[in-house]
């Protein structure tokens, strides 16, 4: 089995397990899930970007995560209050976890034993024990939480406010908010760098990327904007995020500019921009890191990117209002 | 007053990219390749303009590390109990039921002070982070001296910053005669273009302006090519000035007004020329009827009885504005669900929005400037630096030339929102927000 995940809110155990300790490679199937907001579905696309499967989800699927085994698809559907979980063998809807209300974005516990869950709806970081399906710990964040991630530890774990401009940072054990950091206008989403030092949130609609240093959970150095040639900054609304393994390339997709950016994780150098669909958000590495995918809301479809030239391959109609992407390989 | 070691601690913990971080711009490479660094430009406090020539560098660094470091030393960070006015007429018949004959309800009313409770209430976990405690105050009075009168209790009371809820003769008086007072007014509910003209120094406007709703208007029926418009008026004031900035926006775009008529309202067969729909509506060759009604007694029976088979768009059928429920991009669902959960399951209106969004400028301006200092806090608000959210998936701020919060519009049906404009295809030379409302260019103080 390999750990393929490298997007905002990737359970942060699995990519420092991942580097650290070479795990065996089980055979993926290839195929890449795409949620569909308006369509109220899970595309399941083929490894020649045919679509073989869509399953019908509770209402407005949007962020997505594999269990660590990968056999399980879990599926945060904002609009019935639910997670629902796809066997990834049979492509089946085969349970539904009750949350709060509007789920947005989750995170698991290393251990995989709590999810954390931002609802959208009542200001709330839900903390959910997976066996009993309790909610354990409802925490108090700014209105409209977004971003969730969890430290490899499992003792930390960041929420976004998208109306507060703040990302809260929540001691897991307790489930009290022990800090408030004040980033850029309306915080969307997460990445952690492989070295676990970084932590990267997209500001939506002040163009900019804030890097908290985790060490000290302080803002590091300046915010970063990219803006492709011909934009203005204005035109910039970056959301999703994703990080190659060894933190060599980062992805950030640009909203409504149409766009994604790649740039040096070191040095923050602008390698490529590469014109995708429109409004531009979630985005994945496949996990041998040779193609990118890339959501795009308004365009109803995802672009496929090849990551050693940097250029799109191929745009592939999935579904009304593409939100995650994620691939079993 | 915090102590010296929360101060440090404040500081340290930067805030929205304005006292800790710099912002670095990685500008256009207009042909990126691998390896190429972005080469680097140094930004002026202000930034606009000059930004994004295939460089980067810190913004705002030399404007804003003696603020730093002052507040570290001096331990000047502000820290206070804040209250923000808003002040309204007594009884406003604007916001009574529109009841019509035998008392129907065709919309319900609501005071719009809900959207300014509601931005201070979900801005106070910023307010609490930087040890600010907001409140709203919320007055009324019946004419224009009672008006500056409470005002006048208002501003000695402390407050710096009133969202007026006024008709728009009201804010020219109250506006006018308080020029000079260390208050900035915002004008949240009237949208007669006139008061953008006045260049009261101390007035702001987060409704949007008549000119902003028919250039939104006009963009959509240029994009549809229905330019051939039939322009219909009702005889007051209000009316009159619907039918102004609609001409005003149509000119811009080179529709072809092919005739502009008065109604009213009755059946009396002498004057069946201008009550009778159907009449009123003929003998002409038009695209789509624009009327301007706000009262709406008269537009609401228009759709599907004109002559020729077409749109009606103004005080009925499309309808500009800058809310409307059924939006539901860009987390206008959540604004709107919070905003039915706070009044008892009222929809948001446009006026609703607007003094929403004014509470929330002035709520970050504060936690953004952190100044005792009225004027850094009024500066803020006015300055290119503020950057709010008013779910609509891009940043506002105001308009320097006419404080005139740009913001794009929504163009709707009862049920659904068809379009938001800037519609796609509609460029400006430096933002094209401003090609809603009077631009610079154009905007002269009377």
């Amino acid at each position: 089995m390999r750990f393929t995940r490298r997007t905002f809110v990737a359970t942060a155990a699995a990519l420092v397990a991942a580097s650290a300790v070479p795990r065996a490679v089980a055979k993926g199937t290839g195929m890449i899930f795409v949620s569909t907001e308006k369509g109220n579905e899970v595309v399941v696309l083929d490894r020649s970007l045919a679509v073989v499967k869509r399953i019908a989800t509770s209402r407005r699927p949007r962020d997505m995560h594999f269990n660590a085994a990968k056999d399980l698809l879990y599926v945060a559907c904002g609009d019935d209050d639910a997670i629902d979980v796809i066997d990834v063998a049979s492509l089946e809807v085969v349970d539904s976890i009750p949350t709060g209300p509007s789920p947005e974005v989750f995170a698991f516990s290393p251990d995989e034993k709590v999810i954390y869950v931002s609802n959208e709806e009542d200001s709330r970081l839900e903390a959910i024990d997976m066996e009993t399906r309790v909610s354990i710990q409802d925490i108090p964040t700014g209105a409209e939480p977004e971003g969730v991630l969890v430290m490899p530890d499992g003792k930390t774990a960041y929420v976004t406010s998208e109306v507060a401009d703040m990302v809260h940072v929540v001691d897991t054990t307790t489930g009290a908010v022990t800090k408030n950091i004040l980033v850029g206008t309306r915080p969307r989403r997460f990445i952690l760098t492989p070295d676990g030092t970084e932590l990267w949130v997209s500001c939506e609609l002040s163009s900019e990327i804030y890097v908290i240093d985790t060490a000290t959970n302080e803002i590091k150095g300046d915010s970063l904007i990219f803006v492709p040639p011909g934009f203005r900054e204005e035109d910039v609304t970056p959301v999703g995020m994703a990080v190659t393994r060894d933190g060599s390339k980062i992805l950030l997709s640009l909203g409504r500019a149409n766009h994604i950016v790649i740039i040096d994780g070191t040095t923050h150098d602008v390698l490529q921009y590469v014109l995708v669909g429109k409004r531009a958000w979630s985005v994945d590495l496949s996990s041998d890191e040779t193609r990118a995918y890339v959501a795009n809301g308004l365009s109803d479809d995802i672009t496929v990117i090849d990551m050693a030239s940097m250029k799109p391959i191929q745009s592939v109609p999935v579904g009304r209002v593409p939100h995650s992407v994620v691939i079993d390989d | 007053m915090t102590s010296a070691q929360d101060v440090a601690t404040s500081v340290t913990s930067p805030f929205g990219g304005e006292v800790g971080a710099q912002r670095r711009v990685r500008g256009p490479s207009s042909a990126p390749r691998l390896g190429q660094g972005p080469l680097t430009l140094t930004l002026s406090p202000q930034g606009e303009g000059t930004r994004g020539r295939r460089r980067f560098t810190p913004r705002l660094l030399s404007s804003l590390l003696p603020l730093a470091a002052s507040l570290l030393l001096s331990g000047a960070a502000f820290s206070a109990e804040i209250k923000i006015g808003y002040l309204g007429l007594k009884d406003d018949p604007r916001y009574h039921p529109d009841l019509v004959y035998t008392r129907i309800e065709i919309a319900p009313g609501g005071n719009p002070v809900d959207g300014a409770t509601m931005g201070v209430e979900e801005m106070k976990v910023v307010s609490d982070a930087v040890d600010q405690q907001v409140g709203l105050d919320h007055q009324e009075a019946t004419d224009a001296a009672s008006l500056v009168a409470k005002l006048d209790q208002m501003v000695k009371a402390g407050e710096q910053f009133v969202i007026l809820d006024l008709p728009a003769e009201l804010v020219d008086q109250v506006a006018g005669q308080t020029r000079e007072w260390p208050v900035t007014l915002l004008n949240a509910t009237a949208p007669e273009d006139y008061l953008r003209q006045r260049c009261y120094p101390n007035l702001l406007h987060t409704a949007a302006s008549d000119r902003m709703l028919s250039d939104a208007m006009v963009q959509l029926l240029r994009t549809r090519n229905w330019t051939k418009v039939l322009m219909l008026v009702g005889s007051e004031p209000r009316d009159k000035a619907m039918a102004a900035a609609f001409r005003a926006s149509a000119e811009r775009q080179r529709f072809n007004i092919v005739d502009e008529r008065e109604f009213t309202l009755a059946t009396d067969p002498a004057n069946r020329e201008k009550n009778n729909s159907l009449l009123i509506t003929g003998n002409a060759d038009y695209d789509v009827v624009f009327v301007a009604d706000h009262q709406g007694e008269f537009s609401r029976y228009l759709p599907y009885d004109t002559q020729l088979p077409r749109l009606v768009v103004g005080s009925t059928g499309l309808v500009a504005s800058e809310w409307q429920w059924s939006w539901d991009r860009d987390g206008s669902t959540q604004v709107t669900s919070r905003f039915e959960k706070l009044t008892d399951g009222r929809r948001m209106t446009g006026q609703d929005w607007s003094s929403w969004i004014a509470a929330k400028a002035v709520v970050t301006a504060y936690a953004k400037a952190r100044s005792g200092d009225y004027q850094k806090t009024a500066d803020y608000i006015r300055g290119n630096r503020l950057k709010i959210d008013g779910a609509k998936g891009v940043q506002l701020n105001f308009r320097p030339w006419d404080g005139q919060m740009r913001f794009p519009i929504v163009l709707a049906t009862h049920n659904a929102v068809i379009a938001e404009a800037p519609l796609e295809g509609f460029l400006h030379q430096t933002n094209v927000l401003d090609t809603l409302g009077t631009d610079e260019p154009e905007h002269k103080c009377q």
